[in-house]
């Protein structure tokens, strides 16, 4: 269990009672605007970067609760979120 | 043999006999013996033949680096006999011989190790092609070194554990146990592990004396009490680490002591600060034939004489690069070895006092000088030391040749916990240079040496480590560290010595029986980095890993390869840290499926479960599967399913039904009071991933239902898709809190009448409807008129608790009609009959809502609530080319339905069989398949290719569906 | 019996201009590269590798090959591919170690006995030998397997596949390099691709570590980090998720499996090497990054699976673990296109833990598709277009677990 994550409400635990939930690319988009290129985008297309990513988890074998959090894929290991993001998420 | 058992340091218990049978023969031995230790007091010198040359080989380094002493034990192979206890009853047996392990038939393979260099295999028996598998054939069999049989049944049992502490120190030896007592001092629950049976690590076995007049046994014993006896430390003894992951994860386990009823236990611990304390192993001295039976590292005849009472043997030569050696050769010479001389590859450094002590027992003592070579095929006959340069040579007869090149640090654990190591010119150790956060490191593995330099090592790696869990110990940190600094720091090393002489068998991998000369080829062929001479070479890829090259093979590389100034870098090391049996790891293993509520019922009404995703569920009640009855129960009379595995979820608050527009496809703005809604969820692909009913039980209150297979997914899909709209509602998984009957069959409604006095006439509760009824009028449920098998039947949602009863009260009042049990597989045959989809069966990844046909399910004039799948539902709708769900009949009513997973087939593919199956009832084959659009129009013929047919289709046509009840008067009445 | 040592992989000069670069040294991209200058004569081409040939999921693969798909868009790729390891030994003069031993694919229920019949039948229309096994045909096929009602997923059958098996995959990497410099291409090591050039939707030059080299063809053969050389070069956004997979080996033993067998349900597969580790390995974690770093969960789990499956393992010991990195696409099949959106940007990834298997005869056909500029038609249904068509490739029945879309 290399990973673990922080929770909001649980705080730190083992990454395998997580679920993974994809690279934040932001609210959904309209329906009406989804062309199938936009659609593909939106949906299936990653960056795929090494590097610093901001995230969607799942706390799927606990309280159940989808947050984000910053990960750098090169070392498996949560970071913490930059302050001006903090801002903004706020 | 006569054991020093007298001796202090002594580990075995002379008044308890232990016989073990080894090759058919009785051995006896004493409680404490490890099965090498043993079979050595013995007389047996040599334990196995190696994997590729069937060398002999024998004791070397006594802590299990290599396979020199695996054997099998009780039908287990490749057990390493020097780290394994003894007991009472072992059958051990020598592995990897034609013959035994001294007379090996294939020990002639020696002979032709010439002959096969490194990358041999890539170059040979490829020319004719025919020769390869014969070659193949006999490869597989010299390969390999035990032999495990099919059928070997394993008979003890196995634990796991997961302990959480403040601190974990990995070596009970001086430097561990201070950090461990530092630390415990500081108020951390510490958990110290040790792989040998006792604490006490460098100092145990050694007379050698500390302060005050006393041995370094003495003073581990006084360590060893203190931890022992301080309640926040727990000790684990007999317990290796294999694995440290991030966040100081550690694992290991620990082999059972006498009183337990466990074999091996697995532990996996989380500790908050980490101290790997693991001490020093011994650089192998490379020389012609340096592997040979009596050759030994100084730690192995050292221990062997002081923890085990045996003398390695009549005489010795010492060749050694560390004091260790020189403090050993007297030792051993004062319990009665004759010494013949030391040889250090040293040519200063040695400390004064040992020196001088070996002259006061007129031993020789050679500055400069190594072994360049040993004679004797199966055991030393003697030795050829010489200067490092070569120059010099002297020939001594002996019995054992104790070989040590210098010390390196054991930092195999570290390596693993993703920490960086630093070639150090002085020491000639690579040291850690960036541990992890909350890693430390203390005692000789950094090189100290001096008793208490390494004591106090320890302790400030303590301190450190409590500092690393809470903030404290800053003054104290300072005292320690200043210490530390008045005493004695790492000595100088010895540094690596080339094998004077031009050696064919100079071996760095012994498991992999790969030479010095073996890597040059490796050179040769162009490959210069360590891990690319490794797989060439396999040399460290065998059972004992880097354990035995991983210390000489960077510094022959950096030496041979790399600019004279850049420092060589250590190979990778990865768990297991020592090999650990799949049994360890499986643990306990316990299969955790959930039953519902009825399962017993089910059981004794004779039901064959079988395993439903995390479930067990009843498939069949007829002891021959067939389930003709089951299926005619519910056609022509009633019977009852257990479906509680059904997902079961309330949904309320204020944006509930902003939640569920966005997930299901239908339209859920106006669900009728007292009406189901039976509605679809699609992936954002369009395809169908669940179907289940929604029920509107208040105002933003809801009930729905799902299959079994997403009840565990259900709230994170619509937590995951709602993510970014701060929505307020709740959901409950209800799952487990109700159970689930699904009573079905014309007479469903006399049965449920009986059991209630609501009124459930078919004006009261139409098709489609819900109720919340009472059941003798105390057992409240949830009903709801459905028709997945086809006829009139209802879905009673019970609360779990009274799931039993509510079942017992059905079939009591269901007798008069012959009420009976049905399975999955009736379920499946009624439903397939109604052209019912079950989502996998009749729906692959790629499969949309409109390749089933219940495109109309999608409510496409929503898009405010941005449904989930719509965009890719709308640019699907008229898609040509896709796979699509048809029904179908067989063309000869009298031919078995083809089975599923059979193609259908022109000239290529064109899409499978989903189910197909006889149906007594229609009394005909009939099925569902996915098939491309332009096969799909009603009367189209199929031709379907189903395994070992042949060649020869079988045909049917496409069917209207459902092929059972079309107008569906059955589910109204 | 005495060879002699010959260079495998001779020191290059470094060019400034190639006619072709390939970006990474690894199967794939050793592969194309071998045949551009063996089949189509154009062999000023340099493989450019950041770490050393075979860094990536090239030497750390479990050399699985077979050719039981699911779908007939792959069959044929899979079924040239596992006659092709004879033909490249004898053509390379290299032993590549096929062990034809065969696989056996685990049902461990009707349903998956049904998904089975479907890779069955497929293969055996394409003339594949494949056939379904009963649960006792497969205890016969293989002795050591609990075919009793005790496991928690008792064995209703299996698929077996007498033509596939294990080709040991060092030999692959070093054969094909040895057959690429004998050609004339160049191969530089430690040397990484930094950046692709593109001037008017055409590519003029690559940047790499050790300078520039113009170059009109460059193939993006990065293995799992094809998709983010893609996005951080080319701004081109994959439909990948890269994932660490772990592989391990026990102490070597005398034979006790003579072939691979795999379970879906117990997420492990299981063979045993030449040399008698048995080899094991599946499961991926489930988040995207580039470590190899390797877990405690997942040693843990293989060893409940295989001692489920076969219970004398319980005294076999794992003494390796490691883990590589695998490019998922939603639908388990590889993303192959050339040409689009840049005119000479060639890419070949996505292929997930099953690229070892392919990797000779999709650098065939890479080779023919860069020579020509025409993409052979085998290669066609790979291209990243279908996924904004919406026609997957079927290859998975099940949705994927790591994609956040289902
Ligand atoms: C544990 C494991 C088990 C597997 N088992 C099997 C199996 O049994 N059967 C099977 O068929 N497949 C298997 N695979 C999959 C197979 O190994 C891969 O699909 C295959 O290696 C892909 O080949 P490739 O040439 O595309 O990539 P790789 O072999 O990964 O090579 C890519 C190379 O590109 C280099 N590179 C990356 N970036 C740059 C840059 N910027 N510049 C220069 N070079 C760069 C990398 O260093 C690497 O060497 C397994 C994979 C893993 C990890
Ligand atoms: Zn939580």
């Amino acid at each position: 269990m290399s990973l673990t994550i922080t929770c909001p409400i649980c705080g730190k635990r083992s990454g395998y009672e997580f679920r993974y939930g994809g690279e934040d690319k932001g609210p959904r988009p309209d329906e009406d605007e989804l062309t199938p290129e936009k659609w593909f985008d939106y949906t299936h297309l990653n960056t795929c970067i090494a590097g610093m990513q901001k995230e969607w988890w799942c706390h799927r074998d606990g309280c159940g609760t989808w947050f984000k959090i910053y990960r750098d894929t090169r070392t498996i290991g949560e970071v913490p979120l930059p302050v001006e993001d903090k801002i903004k998420d706020a | 043999m006569k054991r020093l058992s007298q001796l202090p340091t002594c580990r075995i218990d002379p008044e308890k006999k232990v016989f073990i049978t080894y090759r058919g023969k009785s051995y006896q031995g004493y409680e404490g013996d490890t099965v090498a230790s043993l079979l050595y007091a013995n007389g047996i010198r040599i334990f196995s033949r190696s994997l590729k040359y069937h060398r002999p080989r024998g004791l070397y380094s006594l802590d299990g680096e290599c396979s020199n002493t695996t054997m099998a034990i009780d039908g287990i192979p490749n057990l390493r006999t020097e780290t394994t206890p003894a007991r009472h009853g072992m059958t051990v047996k020598a592995q990897n011989v034609v013959g035994s392990p001294e007379f090996d038939l294939l020990g002639i393979m020696d002979r032709f190790s010439r002959a096969m260099p490194a990358g041999f295999f890539y170059h040979m028996f490829h020319k004719p092609p025919s020769l390869w598998p014969l070659a193949l054939k006999r490869i597989r069999k010299i390969a390999g070194l035990g032999t495990l049989r099919h059928d070997f049944v394993m008979q003890v049992r196995f634990d796991e554990i997961y302990p959480h502490t403040d601190l974990c120190v990995i070596g009970g030896g001086p430097a561990g146990m201070s950090t461990a007592l530092a630390a415990a001092d500081q108020g951390l629950q510490v958990i110290l592990i040790e792989a040998r049976p006792w604490l006490g690590g460098i100092f145990d076995y050694r007379p050698a004396k500390y302060l005050d007049g006393f041995s370094l046994h003495e003073r581990a014993g006084v360590l060893s009490q203190r931890v022992t006896e301080n309640k926040n430390i727990r000790v684990f003894l007999q317990t290796a680490v294999v694995g440290i992951y991030p966040d100081n994860q550690i694992t290991a386990f620990q082999v059972g002591g006498r009183p337990d009823a466990y074999k091996e236990r697995y532990v996996e611990i989380r500790a908050k600060s980490l101290v790997v304390a693991t001490g020093c192993l011994e650089r192998p001295l490379l020389f012609e034939n340096n592997e040979r039976p009596g050759v030994m590292q100084v730690g192995c005849a050292h221990r062997l004489a002081r923890t085990w009472g045996i003398l390695p043997g009549k005489n010795a030569v010492f060749c050694t690069g560390h004091d260790l050696g020189l403090e050993a050769a007297i030792d051993l010479f004062d319990l009665g070895m004759e010494v013949l001389c030391v040889a250090d590859n040293r040519e200063d450094g040695q400390d004064a006092e040992l020196v001088a002590e070996l002259k006061k027992r007129n031993i020789p003592f050679y500055r400069g000088w190594v072994a360049a070579k040993v004679k004797g095929k199966k055991a030393v006959k003697a030795v050829t030391i010489s200067t490092v340069s070569g120059t010099r040579r002297r020939d001594i007869p002996c019995e054992v040749l104790v070989a040590s090149a210098g010390l390196t640090p054991a930092t195999g654990l570290l390596s693993i916990a993703q920490c960086k190591l630093s070639y150090d010119n002085h020491t000639g150790f690579f040291l850690p240079v960036n541990l992890p956060e909350r890693v430390y490191a203390s005692g000789r593995m950094l090189g100290f040496h001096h008793p208490l330099s390494i004591e106090i090592s320890g302790r400030l790696a303590g301190l450190n480590a409590a500092a690393g869990c809470k903030e404290t110990t800053n003054g104290l940190r300072k005292e320690v560290e200043e210490q530390l600094a008045t005493l004695p720091g790492p000595p100088l090393g010895s540094k690596w010595v080339s094998p004077p002489g031009k050696g064919k068998k100079v071996f760095i991998c012994f498991d992999e029986d790969a030479t010095l000369q073996n890597i040059d080829q490796a050179f040769s062929v162009g490959f210069e980095m360590p891990e690319l001479i490794k797989r060439f070479t396999a040399a460290g890829t065998g059972p004992g890993q880097g354990g035995i090259p991983g210390h000489n093979l960077p510094l022959y590389v950096g030496q041979s390869r790399l600019p004279a100034d850049d420092p060589p870098s250590p190979t990778t090391v990865r768990p297991p840290m020592v090999p650990v049996l799949l049994a360890t790891y499986a643990g306990k293993n316990l299969d955790m499926s959930k039953r519902t509520p009825v399962h017993d019922l089910q059981i004794s009404s004779g039901g064959k479960m079988e395993r439903v995703g995390g479930w067990r569920r009843a498939r069949y009640f007829s002891p021959d599967k067939s389930i003709r009855e089951e299926i005619e129960a519910v056609r022509t009379s009633v019977a009852i399913l257990d479906a509680s595995t059904l997902g079961k979820f309330r949904l309320h608050g204020p944006d509930a039904l902003k939640a569920l527009q966005r997930v299901y496809v239908g339209d859920m703005t106006n669900i009728a009071e007292g009406k189901v809604k039976y509605s679809a969820m699609c992936n954002d692909d369009g395809c169908l991933i669940d179907d289940g009913v929604v029920v509107q039980r208040g105002k933003n209150d809801y009930f729905f239902t799902t299959s079994t297979a997403r009840a565990g997914g259900t709230i994170e899909w619509i937590r995951f898709h709602t993510r970014y709209d701060g929505w307020d509602f709740h959901l409950v998984n209800l799952t487990d809190a109700f159970g689930v009957i699904n009573l079905a069959g014309p007479k469903a409604r006399e049965v449920l009448e009986r059991a209630t006095d609501s009124d459930v006439s078919p004006e009261a509760f139409p098709y489609a409807g819900y109720r919340e009824l009472l059941i003798l009028n105390t057992i409240p449920v949830r009903v709801m008129r459905l028709g997945f098998v086809g006829e009139l039947s209802f879905e009673l949602h019970v609360p779990a608790s009274y799931m039993i009863t509510v079942w017992k009260i059905l079939e009591e009042t269901g007798k008069p009609w012959g009420i009976r049990n049905f399975g999955l597989e009736a379920q499946n045959i009624l439903r397939m009959e109604k052209g019912h989809v079950i989502i996998g069966s009749e729906s692959e990844q790629r499969t949309t809502l409109h390749d089933l046909g219940l495109g109309f399910l999608w409510h496409r004039n929503k898009p405010e609530a941005k449904t989930v799948g719509a965009a890719a539902l709308k640019h699907t709708e008229n898609q040509k080319g896709r796979l699509k769900l048809v029904g179908f009949e067989m063309e000869d009513s009298a031919s078995a339905p083809p089975r599923d997973g059979s193609i259908i087939v022109d000239e290529k593919i064109r899409g499978y069989v989903c189910t197909a199956r006889y149906s007594h009832t229609l009394n005909a084959s009939v099925g569902m398949a996915l098939v491309e659009d332009r096969l799909s129009s009603i009367s189209e013929r199929l031709a379907i290719f189903e395994d070992d047919c042949n060649g020869k289709l079988t045909y049917a046509r496409v069917a209207r569906m459902p092929f059972y009840d079309p107008e569906g008067a059955r589910l109204k009445i | 019996m005495v060879f002699k040592h010959e260079q495998l992989l001779g020191k290059s000069r470094f060019r400034s201009s190639y006619d072709a670069v390939i970006i990474g040294g690894g199967l794939h991209g050793l592969a194309t590269a071998y045949y551009l200058a063996k089949d189509h004569g154009i062999n000023n081409v340099a493989v450019i590798e950041k770490r050393y040939i075979g860094f990536g999921g090239a030497g750390r693969n479990t050399a699985i090959v077979r050719a039981n798909q699911r779908t007939q868009e792959n069959l044929p790729l899979y079924q040239e591919a596992l006659k092709l390891w004879p033909l490249l030994t004898r053509e390379l003069d290299f032993n590549l170690m096929f062990y034809n031993c065969g696989n056996l694919n685990l049902a461990h229920s009707d349903a998956a006995i049904k998904s089975l019949r479907l890779n069955v039948s497929s293969a055996q229309f394409h003339g594949i030998d494949s056939r379904l096994l009963d649960a006792k045909e497969c205890k016969t096929l293989v002795p050591a397997l609990d075919i009793s009602d005790r496991p928690r997923y008792p064995i209703f059958g299996g698929m077996y596949h007498p033509p596939g098996g294990i080709v040991r995959h060092d030999a692959v990497v070093w054969g094909l390099a040895r057959g690429c410099i004998k050609h004339g291409v160049h191969i530089h090591q430690n040397t990484e691709v930094t950046d692709i050039g593109v001037k008017n939707g055409k590519v003029e030059f690559i940047e790499t570590t050790r300078g520039k080299i113009k170059t009109e063809k460059v193939l993006n053969a990065a293995g799992a980090y094809s998709a983010a050389l893609a996005y951080q070069m080319l701004d081109i956004r994959m439909p990948i998720s890269v994932l660490t997979i772990q592989a391990m080996v026990t102490q070597p033993l005398k034979p006790l499996m003579d072939h691979v067998v795999s379970s879906g349900a117990y997420h492990v597969y299981a063979n045993q090497t030449l040399k008698g580790e048995i080899a094991t390995g599946s499961h991926m974690d489930p988040w995207p990054n580039y470590t190899t770093q390797n877990t405690a969960y997942y040693i843990k789990h293989q060893a409940e699976a295989l001692t489920e499956l076969f219970p004398c393992l319980k005294g076999a010991k794992f003494m390796r673990i490691w883990g590589g990195l695998a490019d998922m696409t939603p639908d388990m099949a590889p993303i192959i296109d050339g040409n689009d959106p840049v005119e000479g940007y060639f890419v070949d990834c996505g292929w997930g833990y099953f690229g070892f298997k392919s990797s000779a005869v999709t650098g065939k056909y890479m080779a023919r598709f860069m020579a020509t500029g025409q993409c052979p038609a085998i290669l066609k249904p790979f291209t990243r277009q279908r996924f904004e068509k919406h026609r997957l490739m079927g290859e998975t029945a099940a949705l994927v677990e790591f994609s956040p879309n289902n």
